[in-house]
């Protein structure tokens, strides 16, 4: 994710100083990419920057932003803010008591058909919302040197990781979430897993989200269908694709964590980070805040819970 | 000698289809139809050039070797005991009733006079979904991780306004759509429902049973499933609805879509504009034709009671876990 943040800041007139990796080759095959020094240590990093953009595996988040805070530099932190809320409250805390700006990137909220079809949502084009349907099923993340998806202790595992962009977008649909039930299958083999859970929110609709990392490597599939008292939107990744190529085949790598093809246009990590950079300078209002992380995050640790206790649970 | 089919009740939208089914099928003999309410009984005469039994009774004595069931869903019971009782074959309408115990009485009259029971459940004989099946009993898939199923449509009192009415339906989208796909999962898999819950709404004021259901499903062999009920598809929608499953496996992942061959129809004088017309094959007449056969063959249609039972256990089971707000258990005997 840092390379793609990279190629976002690339695109503002902000000025790319550096990057720090435990990974040192990795730094500086992507310092050299974008013209940047590296640093081997991240307090030397955040003594030259304004602003900071975190995108190390979750567990590293706490400490780095809290580390960020107290060196009185803007945050931005990729998604999920934290894999525990407690964490994430000590994070949100830190940040206004030094008074830094913390965004944190949920990024399906950048996404063209996302927004768009909330704003039609917004605008009483359908009614109220009824019945939600949300899909974001991938591959299990691919094996590599440094895949740290794989493991739950870093990554919070798939719900975390993936489905907590549906949770956040339906609550930014319908409001808050009043109950949750859920169920999930695994692999006897393999990280391969499959979880369906079903939303009650507090003003009536209910959703069912739809995430897993079960497809064949190289296949994610996003969708949404909104069904409100007035009609319909209805979106799919399957939809045609303004430019579809057809080549002969070829043994073609597969990413190692699956995102989501956005389409031509502006990308949305680019306008994520581009409204980011501009909020933080014009002192403007997130908007996607901090406190919709953590409540995404909540929604997900509620999902959890039912998995492992196999009953709904309250919010 | 023709095999002879009589239509017990037009109430059913279905029966408009099902008597274009029986006359495309060369060995049968439609008699006709009985439906008690005058007006639409001649009306329905008219339209389709079918002789009109005022009473159910009168058809039956007109001498039959199997009926179609398509009254309001709570009057299931009391046709298919006439039926019974005149010896006469049964396709019944989905859900077979309303109520366990009016399902359960019906086996009974069946089993007591000796006549077989079909359930209509057609999807069971769109090749989609039997290309779906074979796939999952050929463990083409791997070990399946999960199901997700759609049974989408319009709120259907356009078509007859009893659909949303309490007292005849039973239900509404969750009595009337789950048993579809609760029976394409039983019959995929080849197990029970074990485990249901489900979250139930009302939405559009103008309707006072249930239009939106949402389940997920566990299977005796471990499978959990969802099942998407919902009378949401606005009237404007291309089509009535749609019926889609998504089986996804350790090896690979299955996306069905039964009604996905249609042409886009733009008309100026469309009631839906555009509308989504098919081109697959009908269902419908796969499975008329299968009742036709267990009469000729004198045998026990491949779509049971039990099957029409289990379904109905698994609707009923949603409506009590989105009252109790946990999910209940169906235990299954051996």
């Amino acid at each position: 994710m840092g390379e793609v943040h990279a190629a976002a800041w690339r695109s503002t007139d902000a000025e790319l100083i550096g990057c720090a990796s435990a990974h040192l080759d990795q730094a500086e095959a992507l310092a050299s990419r974008y013209q940047m020094q590296t640093f081997a240590d991240y307090a030397e990093l955040l003594n030259e920057v304004e602003i900071v953009d975190i995108c190390t595996p979750t567990p590293l988040h706490k400490p780095m932003v809290l580390q960020a805070a107290k060196a009185g530099k803007h945050v931005i932190c990729e998604k999920p803010v934290a894999l525990l809320a407690e964490d994430a409250r000590a994070m949100i805390l830190a940040c206004k008591e030094a008074g830094v700006r913390f965004f944190v990137g949920m990024v399906v909220r950048f996404f063209p058909q996302y927004r768009l079809a909330r704003e039609l949502v917004a605008n009483g084009q359908i009614g109220n919302l009824c019945v939600l349907r949300l899909k974001r099923v991938s591959y299990v993340p691919q094996k590599s040197l440094d895949n740290w998806y794989f493991d739950p202790t870093l990554s919070g595992g798939m719900v975390i990781d993936l489905m907590i962009h549906d949770f956040d977008y339906g609550r930014w649909l319908a409001g808050e979430v009043d109950r949750v039930y859920a169920r999930r299958s695994r692999s006897e083999v393999g990280p391969a897993q499959y979880v369906q859970a079903i939303l009650r929110f507090r003003s009536g609709a209910i959703a069912l989200v739809e995430g897993g990392w079960a497809y064949p490597p190289g296949v994610f599939r996003t969708g949404l269908d909104l069904s409100g008292t007035g009609g319909l939107i209805e979106w799919n990744s399957d939809q045609p694709a303004p430019v579809l190529t057809f080549f002969p085949p070829t043994s073609h790598d597969t990413a190692s964590v699956g995102l989501p093809v956005s389409g031509l246009g502006e990308d949305p990590y680019t306008a994520e980070i581009r409204h980011a950079y501009h909020a933080i300078q014009a002192g403007t209002n997130f908007e996607v805040t901090v406190e919709d992380a953590l409540e995404a995050l909540r929604i997900s640790q509620a999902v959890e819970e039912s998995l492992s206790t196999g009953k709904p649970v309250l919010l | 000698m023709p095999t002879r089919i009589g239509i017990l009740s037009f109430a059913h939208l279905h029966a408009e289809g099902y008597q274009a089914n029986l006359r495309a099928i060369p060995g049968v003999e439609l008699i006709g139809f009985s439906h008690e309410n005058g007006d639409e009984g001649r009306s329905f005469a008219e339209k389709y050039g079918l002789r009109w039994f005022s009473q159910h009774r009168d058809l039956l004595a007109a001498g039959l070797d199997g009926a179609l069931i398509c009254g309001e869903n709570a009057r299931h019971r009391e046709l298919a005991e006439m039926a019974a009782e005149a010896k006469v074959p049964i396709l019944c309408e989905k859900p077979i009733e309303t109520n366990l115990a009016d399902a359960k009485a019906m086996e009974s009259i069946c089993a007591k006079n000796g006549v077989w029971f079909m359930t209509a459940f057609p999807m069971r004989f769109a090749p989609s979904t039997q290309a779906v099946r074979a796939m999952i009993r050929k463990g083409e898939l791997g070990n399946v991780l999960g199901v997700n199923g759609i049974n989408h449509s319009e709120i259907p009192k356009g078509h007859r306004a009893w659909f949303a009415d309490n007292n005849l339906a039973g239900g509404g989208a969750v009595m009337d759509h789950t048993v579809h796909l609760a029976d394409l999962l039983r019959w995929c898999f080849a197990a029970e429902v074990v485990e249901v819950y489900a979250e139930i709404d009302i939405y559009p004021d103008e309707v006072k049973v249930d239009t939106a259901g949402l389940m997920l499903i566990m299977l005796s062999n471990g499978v959990q499933a969802s099942i998407d009920c919902s009378w949401s598809r606005p009237t404007s929608y291309p089509r009535w609805g749609h019926l889609k499953m998504e089986v996804i496996g350790e090896q690979g992942t299955a996306v069905m879509d039964s009604f996905a061959q249609y042409l886009t129809l733009y008309s100026n004088n469309g009631l839906r504009n555009p509308s989504w017309i098919g081109f697959g094959p009908d269902p419908n007449q796969a499975m008329i034709e299968e009742f036709v056969a267990s009469i000729q063959e004198n045998r026990e249609p491949r779509v049971t009671w039990n099957d029409g039972y289990q379904a109905l256990r698994v609707a009923l089971a949603a409506y009590e876990s989105a009252k109790k707000k946990e999910p209940v258990r169906l235990d299954h005997p051996s």
